[in-house]
């Protein structure tokens, strides 16, 4: 049944500035060694699905330099594997993508050559480990035309819930309305936007949607046709953070030093995998001093790093103090510097002494190669 | 046919008996070293960065774990449509079925699969040293010298020449004479057991030898001392540099520890020269709120909230509060409870220390765990073996699963 079903993945431009300049918001590094487009790539790749297609925007380069062949998700196959598919040109509405709808007709070719009958298509950019296998058993048991993953937020903030597409079921879990991103949200079921139906439905939607001049997946196709197709529910229990902003992304990266939050996204059942760099083991000095962190490998630690997230390659000197924070690949922190609440993208030099402070609803994010 | 400019033959067959309990389910080049890496990820790695991308992995005993490991060579980007890594056991044919008789006979049984890459030269190499080596330079002045096999060798201390194979050489690095552990050495320089063999004169050789009853069969000890009797030209090339056998105990431990002191007596982390291994797909490890980690390394897949000391952690080891560690190497996915104390002890795979047992901290003359093979007061607990809860293992211990 698994081999029936193909993914779609459309990466994902939510503004982080300045961290999303350079990179596609799924090309993001989070949690150390990881991107955010491992976790659905590897959710699916656990599933065994075996076609996947990751539709880009604009800024992909840093997400194929990433994704490549597909190995580390065994995807790299004679039939089907990873495919990335950059943005066609021709089948843009007005010269620029306007929404997922022109992303997706830009890929349809893809999409009719695969011969598989069920589709999983994922927007966004959330983090999770799920169980691709029994959303789609679940949705051909209820015979729903989309079925749509979701999380109960209940008790979470109004502009919390604002972030998200809110969707209201009945008591069959039959969605019956969608509002994407209200601003008075009516219900805190959250859409995680992951879809399942099947390939001949998505066809017939791209091609009605982008006949018509519509843009949007949700709201010109979901939304408009909610009483004609069968939109179901699938609730997910788990863990789930969507990186679509600077403070979700920092307050993501600090859930992974809770114990529970490792274990259920790491889960040995179902691994997520990256691309591996080869770098030796992390190496701490005489006088290192660390303390609830999570640190990839490849680091030289010879300072203090308290409650904070080390990628790959990152070198803390002598008399450094780093608490509170995100420090992304080979980035170097000099003797006696002073950090709190800063997220570091790749190769940020801090020379010696300096000071730098966030705070925690307002980290201090500095740019790729910034020298300080 | 187009054929290789050299193809590798990695030996990779031996037991490595005096590693004890570590070896008894995997052979000596699929050990665990350094943190993430196995013993044959390092020639494996030298393969790939000298621009050698055709290899023979010989295995023997043990061979599963080393098959599984190696498997389609795909993280020493050795997956190649022409060449990459094979792995090659003994084998039945028509007329023959035997296993590997010594060094020499398992690359004369292979000669087949080398005639496939119609090979300018061999690369003959053992997979039990921990070492970084450009096999391309030596490649080079192997061409350049029109040798009919060359010879890695390096200076050891005179005091220890005689444990080694003992090249004796003229001004220009030609060989007049080789000695197996000789009692007074001319020459300090060492055999690494490491050569390059002009193709035709190493198949040449090989199948004399086979014809030999008397022969046991070993490059050190029939092939070479052969080629040189009938005055072959063999040189030597110098290699100075880190190189080590791992193949006792202590020498393991000891490698491992050269990975930690200030400065590193063997550095890891220089990234023109990654040692390439699999990678298990672990979370970066988490270091918990009662950690304490110093002159060691640690990598992917660890929880660690107790003390660490100039140690060795592989990936995937649990460490609990209180706990203490030091000068040890603990191998991957060992679980060490609460409270534990472990000085000088190499753990293996998998093994688990109930709470609050002691490790290699005390000394007794009554000791059910001795074992001649722990020398220098150090202890191994086999991977997979379960030490129990406020246990006392004393110094020299070998613990079996």
């Amino acid at each position: 049944m698994r081999r029936e079903t193909m993914g779609i993945i459309l990466t994902n431009n939510d503004r982080i500035p300045p961290i999303t300049d350079i990179r596609a918001n799924s090309a993001l590094p989070v949690a150390g060694r990881y991107r955010i487009i491992d976790f659905v790539l590897s959710n699916m790749a656990n599933a065994g699905i075996t076609n996947i297609g990751v539709a880009t925007e604009s800024n992909y380069s840093s997400l194929m330099d990433h994704i490549r062949s597909g190995s580390p998700w065994d995807l790299d196959r004679k039939n089907w594997g990873l495919n990335i598919l950059p943005p066609s040109l021709e089948k843009m509405t007005y010269g620029a993508i306007k929404g997922n709808i022109d992303m997706l007709a830009g890929i349809q070719d893809f999409i009719q050559r695969s011969p598989q009958t069920y589709v999983i298509l994922s927007l966004g950019n959330n983090i999770y480990n799920i169980d691709f296998d029994d959303v789609i058993e679940k949705h051909i048991e209820s015979q729903a035309d989309v079925t749509t993953i979701y999380t109960d937020m209940t008790g979470a903030d109004e502009r919390e819930l604002s972030r998200f597409t809110m969707l209201e079921l009945n008591d069959d879990k039959r969605v019956v309305d969608i509002e994407v991103q209200p601003y008075y949200p009516k219900t805190s079921t959250a859409g995680m936007d992951v879809y399942v139906m099947e390939k001949a439905l998505l066809e017939s939607i791209i091609d009605e949607c982008s006949a018509r001049g519509d843009s949007d997946f949700v709201k010109d196709a979901l939304v408009k046709k909610i009483d004609g197709l069968h939109i179901y529910g699938y609730e997910f229990k788990g863990y789930t953070e969507k990186l679509d902003s600077l403070k979700a992304y920092y307050r993501a990266n600090m859930d992974f030093l809770k114990k529970e939050v490792r274990d259920e996204l790491f889960n040995p059942a179902r691994p997520i995998y990256t691309k591996t760099k080869d770098q030796s083991p992390t190496k701490y000095g005489a006088e290192a001093d660390v303390k609830n962190s999570f640190v990839s490998d490849g680091c030289v630690i010879e300072g203090t790093v308290i409650n904070s997230v080390l990628s790959r390659g990152v070198k803390v000197m002598k008399g450094a103090v780093v608490k509170n924070s995100i420090i992304m690949q080979d980035s170097v922190i000099e003797e006696n510097v002073e950090l709190s609440h800063v997220v570091f993208d790749k190769e940020v030099c801090v020379t010696k002494g300096r000071k730098l402070i966030g705070q925690e609803s307002y980290p201090l994010c500095i740019a790729k190669g910034t020298q300080i | 046919m187009v054929s290789k400019d050299c193809v590798a033959m990695i030996l990779a067959g031996g037991q490595g008996s005096r590693l004890g309990a570590l070896t008894k389910n995997v052979a000596k080049p699929a050990v665990p070293f350094g943190g993430k890496y196995r013993i044959i990820d390092f020639p494996l790695s030298n393969c790939v960065h000298s621009g050698i991308d055709t290899v023979g992995v010989l295995t023997q005993y043990q061979p599963l774990e080393l098959n599984r490991y190696i498997g389609n060579g795909n993280p020493w980007d050795l997956d190649r449509s022409h060449g990459g890594v094979y792995v090659l056991p003994p084998y039945q044919s028509a007329k023959t079925e035997e296993w590997y008789k010594g060094t020499a006979n398992a690359i004369y049984q292979n000669l087949s699969f080398l005639e496939g890459f119609n090979p300018e030269n061999v690369l003959i190499l053992s997979g039990d040293h921990i070492y970084k080596m450009h096999y391309g330079e030596m490649l080079k002045a192997h061409k350049e010298s029109g040798a009919a096999a060359t010879i890695a060798v390096m200076p050891v201390p005179w005091e220890e020449a005689s444990r080694f194979g003992i090249m004796n050489v003229d001004d220009n690095g030609v060989i007049t004479e080789f000695e197996e552990k000789p009692a007074n050495p001319k020459s300090n320089l060492a055999s690494m057991g490491i050569y390059i063999f002009r193709y035709d004169m190493l198949k040449k050789y090989l199948e004399d030898d086979e014809r030999n009853p008397e022969s046991a069969n070993d490059f050190g000890k029939n092939i070479i001392p052969t080629m040189l009797a009938d005055g072959e030209k063999m040189v030597t090339y110098r290699f100075e540099g880190y190189w080590k056998d791992v193949g006792t105990i202590h020498s393991l431990w000891e490698a491992n520890m050269d990975l930690i002191d200030d400065p590193p007596k063997f550095d890891l982390g220089d990234r023109r020269w990654s040692i390439y291994s699999r990678n298990m797909a672990l979370a970066p490890h988490y270091v918990g709120e009662h950690a304490k980690i110093t002159k060691s390394t640690v990598t992917e897949g660890c929880y660690i909230d107790g003390e660490i000391n100039h140690s060795v952690i592989f990936g995937g080891v649990e460490l609990g509060e209180g706990s203490v560690i030091t000068d040890s190497v603990v191998m991957p996915g060992a679980k060490i409870g609460r409270n534990v104390i472990i000085e000088r002890t190499v753990i293996g795979s998998e093994a688990v220390i109930g709470d609050g047992a002691k490790i290699g901290v005390d000394k007794s003359d009554d000791n059910k765990y001795a074992s001649k093979l722990c020398t220098n007061d150090l202890v191994l607990i086999e991977g997979g073996a379960n030490v129990s809860v406020g246990e006392n293992i004393y110094k020299g211990s070998m613990v079996e699963a």
